[in-house]
């Protein structure tokens, strides 16, 4: 892109038709390098805010709706876009030249100018009278703002291997905070662009608030990475509280929906609420573009736990069918809790310890114990078979278990043997929780159990 | 003083060999970030959402009961039905 007047025309164009998504393209540094070399090539500093204006003066009689304030904002973004081009040229030179090895910090300098568009954008809307209908230049300023936070932050920290030694002399060393230093600073300012849009009082059909959902899923990804639930719960709050004056949720477009009900849900996940985080992600998966093979992966990884929590069920094969890398995180534990085999249940929880912590599942499934201890036990009731029937009678199952035989199975398969105090243990908080109804008998070292559902919602 | 520095020498080169293999095991965990993707299109049809596309009720097959009755040919519980009858016949004995 060159400031030429096939420039100035597509800005006239996107003006006139009031076409965001249109404008937000001239500042996308998402462009080829040569494409960016052209326009760095195009202009020097010196003529670049000159160039500009007269452009933009040249077109406001086309374009109308466009003042003197306005002219005054955009030739600063765009001078601020320019020199943010020489910058984002010379770092991706570096990284083919020198495979990313250089000895400056390039990547550091495209994150403070590109810093600079976004604050000549935002001083758009706070003084020059930016209208709302131009929020999808935010949505891509900020985008790669983050993108070159954190290659910023990669550069960084390949760079200063060397520093390690003394950071470590510290007497407090905090290696996250210096890690994503960029990223943080990205947060804080992405948290004031959530504010500006969230506090914009204009009447709703033209306010900013419309770009809040957008920023927010970019916040809420940012404190992801950067490991921070409770700065992703204000941003919830702030949206929740806000809530009337904003516009329904179910006008925003389904990319932002599902993105923001994805991160709503993992929250409540991480929070134990998961009968909450089980609405959000169904709701996140019912939207999401059935294409998107990665995102249903990762809604899924925490829509299963949730679902063996809450209903005591498990994904079917034709579920886990497109997905290789959940099957082997999940079927192995499955098929243990479909079987009640205890044992094996507690080895591939082990097994797969690493990849469940990572994806801080790991406490939620080890609840599934539960119900493979309940399946178990429903098994040894089932195995008993039914009284002798009367005639004429519906044949009854045989209520009366013997503890010895609850705790043979609970054995089966561990070299260990579980004492009987600790097989009562169990199975009375099998009772307490729901899962088993009757009651513990140890004169008799009997479990006696319910006539009618013994083990309720499992058909017997 | 020479032999000192003989000494510490040794010291001085194990550290960065410890601080390599700490960079090795960094990497991998970066590679997991498991971040959730931006979509190529902002917004799209009820027909091309999950939930659309699985018309037809095929939401409902995606969830099955935890515990199962019919696969009891397998040999956990081949293995449990042995076993209760092992214990049974202990008792009447």
């Amino acid at each position: 892109m060159t400031f030429d007047s096939a420039f100035f025309n597509g800005f006239s164009y996107a003006w006139s038709s009031r076409d965001g998504y249109r404008l937000a393209q001239t500042l996308s540094p998402e462009v080829s390098t040569e494409e960016l070399k052209a326009t760095y090539n195009s202009t020097n500093s010196h003529d670049i805010k000159i160039s500009v204006r007269r452009g933009l003066q040249g077109n406001a009689a086309l374009v109308g709706g466009i003042d003197q304030d306005g002219i005054k904002g955009w030739v600063e973004v765009y001078a601020s876009y320019w020199n943010a081009t020489g910058a984002l040229v010379a770092a991706r030179e570096s990284d083919t030249d020198n495979g990313g090895e250089s000895s400056q910090l390039v990547w550091t300098k495209v994150f403070e100018v590109w810093t600079d568009v976004l604050n000549q954008l935002l001083r758009g809307y706070q003084n020059y009278g930016f209208e709302a209908w131009t929020i999808p230049c935010l949505y891509v300023v900020c985008r790669n703002l983050r993108a070159f936070a954190i290659k910023a932050d990669d550069e960084r920290n390949r760079s200063s291997v060397e520093d390690i030694t003394t950071n470590n002399l510290q007497d407090d060393f905090d290696p996250d905070s210096s890690k994503n230093q960029k990223l943080e600073e990205c947060a804080r300012t992405l948290s004031r662009v959530f504010m500006i849009c969230q506090t914009d009082r204009a009447p709703i059909e033209e306010s900013r608030k419309w770009g809040s959902y957008y920023i927010a899923n970019l916040l809420l990804k940012t404190y992801f990475k950067l490991n921070s639930a409770s700065l992703s719960k204000n941003i919830l709050n702030s949206l929740r509280a806000s809530g009337k004056d904003m516009p329904d949720f179910s006008a925003f477009p389904k990319s932002q929906r599902v993105t923001f009900k994805y991160h709503e849900g993992v929250l409540a996940f991480l929070e134990e609420n998961y009968v909450q985080a089980e609405t959000c992600l169904t709701e996140a998966w019912n939207l999401c573009h059935k294409d998107a093979l990665r995102n249903k992966e990762r809604i899924l990884t925490y829509l299963i736990p949730c679902h063996l929590i809450n209903n005591h069920t498990l994904p079917t094969k034709r579920l886990l069918e497109p997905y290789p890398r959940l099957q082997q995180l999940f079927l192995p534990l499955c098929q243990c809790i479909k079987r009640g085999e205890l044992h094996k249940f507690d080895l591939a929880l082990q097994e797969g310890e690493d990849e469940f912590v990572k994806r801080r599942i790991y406490l939620t499934l080890e609840r599934g114990r539960d119900i493979a201890l309940r399946n178990l036990l429903r098994k040894v009731f089932i195995a008993r078979g039914f009284e002798e029937a009367k005639p004429g009678e519906n044949p009854v199952r045989r209520t009366r278990v013997p503890v010895a035989e609850f705790a043979a199975a609970i054995s089966l398969g561990s070299e260990e043997k579980i004492d009987n105090d600790e097989v009562e243990c169990l199975l009375a908080n099998m009772i307490y929780k729901g899962h088993m109804k009757g009651y513990i008998s140890r004169q008799h070292g009997m479990v006696v159990l319910s006539k009618s559902g013994a083990f309720p919602g499992t058909g017997v | 003083m020479a032999s000192q520095k003989k000494d510490d020498k040794p010291t001085a080169e194990t550290k960065p060999e410890a601080q390599a293999a700490e960079q090795q095991q960094k990497p991998a965990i970066l590679e997991e970030d498991d971040e959730f993707e931006d979509f190529p299109v902002e917004d799209w049809d009820q027909e091309e959402t999950e939930a659309g596309a699985g018309a037809g009720g095929a939401t409902q097959h995606l969830w099955e009961e935890s515990w199962d009755d019919d696969d009891t040919s397998d040999d956990f519980s081949t293995q449990l039905r042995e076993e209760l009858k092992k214990v049974e016949a202990a008792r009447k004995r």
